[in-house]
Order: structure tokens, then C-alpha cells, then sequence
């Protein structure tokens, strides 16, 4: 196996022809993300769903930068040594943030709660029927007096 | 390594280094300390985020999807494009690659103007990284509505102060005074009665007439909301001409106001976009000189092994940003 890709290293091992493909199978990649943006979607795919997916789409897109822009797929075993650690060093990075901050929030005290809440529903739908927003004050939730 | 003595007598071949020029094996191995770095900042990203209590939703914070997806693809583009040079040298087709490589530097200049226009979206209406430029308030409370009423009243004076008063100030006092007249209100019903949420209600939509948010007026069509109607929601964006937006609020009708805004979990939204595109569009500006010492050079087969160093540096980028489109834009 090394043998034929040692000799091929210095060869032509990509042609337009597979670069062009490439180029178009990333661009439909993104497009497909992009869909995630639409109404449509959002109406009919939940939200882990499409974050599952849309990070599948890009480590797919990013495989293919790796194996054909960057050449990968052709190069000898030296790959392994270089790719393997450093992505396994930013995994565990990454895993090493969790409890540290990832978790921070798990337990919110009553003050940050109480502001975090969004507007009342009276509000909203008030504020709905006047998208202006500017001259009158909601009805609803103005004070007794 | 040893191939080249196939069939021959087997003699012991040192091998020094890795199978390739020092210069690729270096590239590699920055490029393996920077996907570290990368790592460490998407993975602070994403713990922070998702840690949150809260977090804007893209339209709150005047980030547009089409504008990173035509980023991506324009960033896309440049990495066919240096392959394409890179392939032209190879085949000593110096003009070619010439040809290509500059259409990689004209890409990288497309996606840094984008990113430009993207980030005065931001600034212009209060939202940067860091104080004092930043207008963010992440809570509409007490605070908040102090910070609406300083500002408030250094308009009033400066108006009052002028010694040549046009109607147009007289106007813009009458204006002040008006959302004067809602911040005394509000901070009236939250001291007379402080446990009650009345007070709180009122710095709520005081700051949601100030700057209305996205997230509050778009209903985005969740699966809860499928059933519902068309919601009224109108981006600024199609009034002015610019892309993002969100519902003209009193910052927009009178854009001399510059009141403090409310965004809550905007501060950490803002540390984090700016910090991570900041960083990326470093790297694009790093290539982008890279590009340019290589547009002296003569690009035939001897440059061939620069090109695809930096190429290599430049799908990296490209590679980055991949990531970053869908966890900025999209999540």
C-alpha cells in the first residue's frame, strides 16, 4: 500500500476534474445547512435534529477539504502522527471545559431566573398587534391605577 | 524508505525525518498546534453557550445567515481556487497559476469586506465586545433603566444647552421627554413595590420600545408554534436596504438617541463572535499577505512546494470557518 502512494506522492494525484467535483459537493453541502434556516425546516425538524445534522454536514464538508484540497488521501502514514494527537488533544480539551463551565449554569439563582424569563404573554400579544411599538403603551399590563 | 532499493540487496536506509520537504512537515505540524487552538475556542464557545440561562437569537444581535453563507461560499471558492494554482505550478504553468492566485487574494479581500460590513451592522447599533462602546444591558432592571435616564438627560441638556435652539431640538426635547416620562414611571412602580413584577414588566418594554428584539416579536415557527398564523414580524433590513434586523425600535426612529440596549446573555454573545470571527479573520489577513509575497514571485514548478504550504494554511482557515458558520449563524 505505501508503496504505490510513495511513488504517486510527487505525481499528479488530483485533476480539475475531481477538485471541481469536490467544489460542488461543499457548495450543496452548504446549502443544505442553509436550509436549516427556513421557516420550513424549523417548523418540522427539531432543533437537536437540526444541530446534530448541520454539525454532520460540516465535519463531512471538512473531511473533504482534508482528503482532497489538503491532500491527505494521498499522503504516506505520516498523517497519523500529526492529525491523531492534536485532535485528540482539543477533544479532551474541549471535554476538560465541561463541568468547569458548561455546568456553571445548571444551578441559577433566583435573581438570574427572574430575569431571565422573556416577556409576559399579555405583552406579547399586544405588542403583536402593534409592530410600531411606539405610541401606545400595552393596554394589558399597565398599572391598575 | 525503502523502496527506491527494491529488488536490490537489502541496505539499512536512515531516514532522518519525515517522507516530505521540512517545509510541509512544519506546516503540518503548525497546523496541528492552530486546530488545538481553534478547538479551544469553538470548545469554549460551545460549553458557554450552552451553559447560558440565555442567549440571542441571531436577529437580535444583527447577524445575518445569508452573509456567512455567502462567506462560505466565497471561502470555498478560494480553496478551489489556490488547488487550482497550486496544480498549475506543478505543471510549470507559471502565467496560470499567477492567474489563480490572484483570484485566491481577490476571494480572501471579498470575504474580509463581508466580514467588514458585517461587523459595522454590530457596531452601529451599540453592540461591540467590550464597554465603553457597548450598550448592552443583559437585565431590563434597575440598573438598566438608570443607564436609559443618564443618557437621557445628557441628550436634554446638550439640547438645552445650545444657543441655537432649532425646532428640530425643540422636538428632539420633546422626545427625551417622553421616555423620560416611562422611565419615571417604571422606576416609580418598582420602588413603590419592589416584589412585585410590575415594575419589571414596565423596564421590559421600555427597553423593548427602545430595541425591540428578534426573538421577542419574530415567533420563529417552532414545532409549538406550527399551528400558529404569519407572525407581523418586519425586518429593518427590508426598510433600509441592509441585511439583519430587527423591529425599528425608538434607537432606530431616532437614530440620535443611542440609548442602552437590552439583549439578555448579548455581553457573552459579543465576547464570543467577536473573539472567534476576530481571530479567524486574523488568519484570513495572515493569508492574505501570504498570497501577496507569493504574487512577486515566479510561480512555476520551484514554487510549487510554497504554494502548497500555504495552500495547506489556507484550506485550514477555510476548514475553520466550515465550523464556525453553522455553530455562529445557524445553531
Amino acid at each position: 500500500m505505501a508503496e504505490h502512494e510513495q511513488h504517486d506522492a510527487d505525481e499528479h494525484h488530483g485533476s480539475t476534474g475531481l477538485y471541481l467535483a469536490v467544489f460542488f459537493a461543499l457548495c450543496g453541502l452548504t446549502t443544505l445547512s442553509f436550509l436549516t434556516y427556513f421557516d420550513f425546516w424549523r417548523s418540522h425538524v427539531p432543533t437537536e435534529v437540526s444541530r446534530v445534522f448541520m454539525m454532520a454536514v460540516s465535519c463531512t464538508k471538512a473531511m473533504l477539504v482534508i482528503m482532497f484540497f489538503m491532500h491527505l488521501k494521498w499522503e504516506a502514514n505520516w498523517k497519523w502522527v500529526l492529525t491523531v494527537p492534536a485532535s485528540f488533544m482539543s477533544a479532551l480539551l474541549i471535554f476538560t471545559l465541561v463541568p468547569d463551565v458548561g455546568l456553571r449554569m445548571r444551578h441559577a439563582s433566583y435573581d438570574r431566573m427572574k430575569y431571565a424569563a422573556e416577556v409576559p404573554a399579555t405583552v406579547d400579544h399586544q405588542e403583536e398587534k402593534h409592530p410600531a411599538g411606539k405610541h401606545e403603551q400595552p393596554a394589558a399590563v399597565r398599572p391598575a391605577a | 524508505m525503502t523502496d527506491d532499493h527494491h529488488g536490490r540487496a537489502p541496505k539499512f536506509d536512515y531516514q532522518p525525518a519525515l517522507p516530505i520537504p521540512n517545509g510541509k512537515a512544519f506546516m503540518w505540524l503548525f497546523l496541528s498546534t492552530e486546530i488545538m487552538f481553534f478547538a479551544g475556542l469553538i470548545g469554549t464557545y460551545i460549553v458557554l453557550r450552552f451553559g447560558a440561562l440565555t442567549w440571542p437569537s441571531t436577529h437580535d444581535v444583527h447577524l445575518a445567515e445569508i452573509w456567512g453563507a455567502a462567506n462560505t461560499f466565497v471561502l470555498i471558492c478560494s480553496s478551489v481556487t489556490i488547488v487550482l494554482a497550486l496544480e498549475a505550478a506543478k505543471s510549470g504553468n507559471a502565467s496560470t497559476a499567477k492567474g489563480w492566485m490572484l483570484l485566491t487574494l481577490l476571494l480572501g479581500c471579498v470575504f474580509l469586506g463581508i466580514k467588514m460590513y458585517e461587523y459595522n451592522a454590530k457596531f452601529s447599533h451599540g453592540v461591540y465586545p467590550q464597554h465603553p462602546h457597548s450598550q448592552i444591558y443583559e437585565k431590563p432592571d434597575i440598573y438598566y433603566a438608570q443607564a436609559v435616564r443618564t443618557r437621557l438627560t445628557a441628550l436634554k441638556a446638550g439640547f438645552e444647552n445650545k444657543t441655537d435652539r432649532t425646532e428640530e431640538d425643540t422636538a428632539r426635547i420633546g422626545v427625551v421627554d417622553d421616555i423620560l416620562r416611562k422611565v419615571d414611571v417604571a422606576e416609580k412602580t418598582l420602588r413603590d413595590n419592589p416584589d412585585s413584577p410590575e415594575g419589571r414588566i414596565l423596564i421590559f418594554q421600555l427597553s423593548d420600545e427602545i430595541y425591540p428584539r428578534a426573538s421577542i416579536h419574530e415567533h420563529r415557527a417552532s414545532p409549538a408554534h406550527a399551528g400558529g398564523g404569519r407572525s407581523q414580524f418586519k425586518l429593518v433590513a427590508l426598510e433600509e436596504g441592509t441585511a439583519g434586523g430587527h423591529l425599528a425600535g425608538l434607537n432606530d426612529q431616532y437614530s440620535w438617541l443611542k440609548l442602552p440596549i437590552m439583549i439578555p446573555g448579548g455581553n457573552m454573545w459579543a465576547s464570543t463572535y467577536f473573539l472567534l470571527t476576530g481571530f479567524h479573520a486574523l488568519h484570513v489577513v495572515v493569508g492574505l499577505i501570504a498570497f501577496a509575497i507569493l504574487m512577486t514571485m515566479t510561480l512555476d514548478r520551484h514554487a510549487a512546494g510554497v504554494i502548497e504550504n500555504v495552500g495547506l494554511y489556507w484550506h485550514f482557515v477555510d476548514l475553520v470557518w466550515i465550523f464556525l458558520f453553522p455553530l455562529l449563524y445557524l445553531f
